[in-house]
């Protein structure tokens, strides 16, 4: 008789299983993080819609398919498959992994100047010492069962050090294949990233699910990132995936003095889209921005979960999200700004704009402001709504048509994001593609 | 150009306009005026196709066809322009941008061909002179962190740029410091041709000695209540408008 295992009992065998083929390395530290990870995940379960954090994003669908774990055959997908993904005239690192595996030969590493990086798999043993530092310090996962599942299962991923002083001008791109195109395929990524003092780096994210039928992959993608004194990082996140695809993924940062992250997550289609995202600013004059724009229909839900928290005096927060949802699609912002006693002087904003385009389309929004310091400077605001009548009918008293109108003040809203990123390729790429998602919805 | 015949027109039930008529021949400049609320921006609004308004009675004709029966965007393209009361701020829209698609749409509904990016910056460049506007403002999002004079001239703008055959000027003068006014008023004579007309809402007198009227109206709650030549502006720059208020009770009374 064969019993029918939940995803849960499955992921613990797997655990099992994964441990057997460790060899060497079931003895290094980061693996007592990973058991206790593993043990912690059990107890806690997967998050379902009593839980808080979890509250409008129902995971059920998820959880109760069937997945295949840890396929380390990287050759199912080929230079064709990944093409359409890849950023077109862009001189860059381009790190692929499929399901979870580093694949070599789709991989491009031109490795500049100042600059390590390699698949973490080979960080665990050849950057011991600096990941053991680093890994699991920032993404808390004891309280956070998908954190904690994140950390059972991190064998492979991106490891990118840059030197103090190096301005690296080449993005790095990685890029996260699922094919689940043979069965629905669970694929766990951790990232490490590690900015040197004075240093100065763009990293693009993204994943793509190669799904058929009613397979569906489920990716789970968790950057740790620490930014040494004034280093600067700019971190993309292109969410543009099928519909049979789950996703939910985090970055979690720490930053030292007058260091600056800026974060841009642009949510263009998928399944069920989670995005954690969190700062701690643990040094004076350390600056952090999270932008996000989320443009969807259909039925895709979007949640997206920041938190900035502002541990010492003297540093800026700013966030800025803005939604475009249409049919039936569901948006969730929770922004926390956590100001800690020692915080004086901060500076925190933050403003979530939706624009629904659908009677159906629904958007939760909750902003959590924690303040424990007197002497600073909060704000924060949201707004759900239809486009403005005024503006609509402005433009069309100059002659634009009603749909023209709509699609123009569209994407000047959603402008107000991809402005924020700063390689031009990229932004010259999402902003067609916006315009023409948009000019097809409104002409439709 | 224009004939209005007993428009009445109503926003949530509320009755604004009451039986509207009149009519302005091409070429013609009609100034109307009035106290605060009696419906001139409602008259406006409700020619230009704004969709809050329902009208409940009466025609509009423009150069022979039903207006009312046009979308607000065909209006434009028509030759209709308003140049708003309170101009709309919209963020991330440049002038420019939107203003060659506004010039292109009108070519279009007239069958001509976009316009060479070239010939736009000249025709842009011409008209900017004409209202004496900088390159700055122009780059701008559209009406984004305008002064209220600069909103009032940047709609003179646009009106230069579409080439309209009516332009209706809701309060274009209030906002404007001396110099702007004349500034403005010198844009609008120089636009004016006889195949032109024009309706200049105004509260003063004052633009009435820079763009001259042919007829002047007063309008009181929703209807015409008195109309005449230019004089009228001045009687009613010093006399108020109790007296016309007094006229409208008897004529109610009647
Ligand atoms: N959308 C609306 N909803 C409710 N009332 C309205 C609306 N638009 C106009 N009104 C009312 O209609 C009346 C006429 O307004 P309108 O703006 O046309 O006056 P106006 O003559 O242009 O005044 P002003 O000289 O102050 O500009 C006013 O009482 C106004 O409050
Ligand atoms: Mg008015």
């Amino acid at each position: 008789m064969s019993e029918v295992l939940s995803l849960q009992e499955k992921l613990v065998k797997e655990f099992i299983r994964m441990e057997a083929m460790l060899n060497g390395q079931a003895q290094a530290p980061v693996h007592a993080i990973r058991k206790q990870a593993m043990t912690r995940f059990t107890e806690l379960g997967f998050p379902t819609i009593r839980h808080e954090e979890w509250k409008y994003t129902n995971i059920m669908p998820v959880v109760k398919n069937d997945y295949a774990f840890n396929v380390h055959n990287t050759s199912t997908v080929t230079k064709s498959d990944i093409e359409p993904f890849l950023l077109p005239d862009v001189e860059a690192n381009i790190l692929v992994f499929v399901n979870g595996s580093f694949a070599a030969d789709l991989s491009t590493i031109i490795s500049p100047k100042g600059v390590e990086v390699m698949p973490l798999a080979e960080a665990f043993k050849k950057k011991a010492t600096v990941v053991e530092k680093h890994f699991a310090k920032y993404a808390l996962w004891q309280n956070d069962a998908m954190l904690a599942l994140n950390t059972a299962f991190a064998l492979n991923g991106a490891y990118i050090e840059i030197a103090s002083g190096a301005v690296v001008e080449e993005p790095f791109h990685l890029l996260f294949v699922n094919d689940s195109r043979a069965q629905s395929t669970f694929a766990p990524v951790r990232n490490l990233v590690l900015v040197g003092a004075n240093a100065e780096a763009t990293i693009v994210e993204s994943a793509h699910t190669l799904a058929s039928g009613e397979n569906y992959g489920f990716t789970n993608i968790v950057s740790e990132v620490v930014l040494a004194d004034n280093a600067h990082l700019n971190h993309y996140k292109v969410q543009q995936d099928v519909e049979q695809s789950y996703f939910v993924g985090a970055l979690h940062a720490e930053q030292a003095g007058t260091s600056v992250l800026n974060t841009v997550v642009v949510t263009l289609s998928g399944g069920i889209v989670r995005n954690n995202l969190s700062a701690v600013l643990a040094g004076k004059g350390a600056d952090t921005h999270f932008y996000g724009l989320y443009l969807v229909n259909g039925k895709t839900l979007v949640d997206n979960h920041t938190l900035a928290d502002h541990a010492v005096a003297h540093c800026t927060s700013n966030e800025l999200y803005k939604g475009i949802m249409d049919d039936r699609s569901t948006g969730v912002f929770n922004g926390k700004i956590m100001v800690r006693p020692d915080a004086q002087k901060t500076l925190a904003y933050q403003s979530n704009r939706n624009i629904l385009m659908s009677p159906n389309a629904t958007v939760n929004t909750k902003p959590q402001l924690e303040i424990f310091a007197d002497d600073v400077k909060c704000s924060h605001g949201c707004t759900s709504g239809q486009l403005d009548d005024e503006s609509v009918f402005y433009l069309r008293a100059r002659g634009l048509d009603k749909e023209q109108a709509r699609a123009l003040l569209l994407y000047a809203f959603a402008g107000e994001i991809t402005e924020k990123i700063q390689l031009e390729p990229l932004r010259e790429r999402l902003e067609s593609i916006i315009a023409e998602r948009l000019h097809q919805e409104l002409v439709s | 150009m224009l004939t209005i015949t007993n428009l009445q027109a109503s926003v949530e039930g509320k009755e604004i306009l009451k039986g509207i008529n009149l009519t302005i021949g091409k070429g013609e400049i009609h100034a109307i005026m009035g106290p605060n609320g009696s419906g001139k921006s409602t008259l406006a609004s409700v020619l230009a196709g704004r969709e809050d308004y329902e009208i409940t009675g009466g025609t509009v004709t423009f150069q022979d066809e039903d207006l009312l029966e046009m979308s607000p965007e065909d209006r434009a393209r028509e030759g209709v322009f308003l140049a708003f009361q309170y101009p709309v701020e919209i963020p991330g829209v440049s002038n420019t941008n939107f203003l060659k698609a506004a010039v292109n749409e009108v070519r279009k509904h007239r069958g001509l061909a976009p316009m060479e990016p070239k010939a736009f910056l000249n025709m842009m460049r011409e008209k900017m002179a004409l209202v004496e506007m900088d390159q700055a403002m122009v780059s701008r999002s559209v009406n984004e962190g305008f002064s209220g004079g600069e909103k009032k001239r940047n709609e003179i703008f646009q009106m230069a740029m579409l080439e309209p055959k009516l332009s209706i000027l809701d309060e274009t003068d209030s906002g404007l410091d001396i110099d702007a006014l004349k500034i403005v008023a010198n844009g609008v004579n120089k636009l004016r041709s006889k195949e032109t007309s024009t309706i200049v809402i105004t509260h003063y007198q004052r633009l009435l000695d820079y763009i001259v009227p042919d007829f002047v109206h007063v309008l009181y709650k929703g209807r015409i209540v008195k109309s005449g030549g230019k004089d009228l502006a001045l009687e009613l720059e010093a006399k108020g408008y109790d007296w016309i208020k007094e006229l409208a009770q008897e004529e109610v009374t009647a």
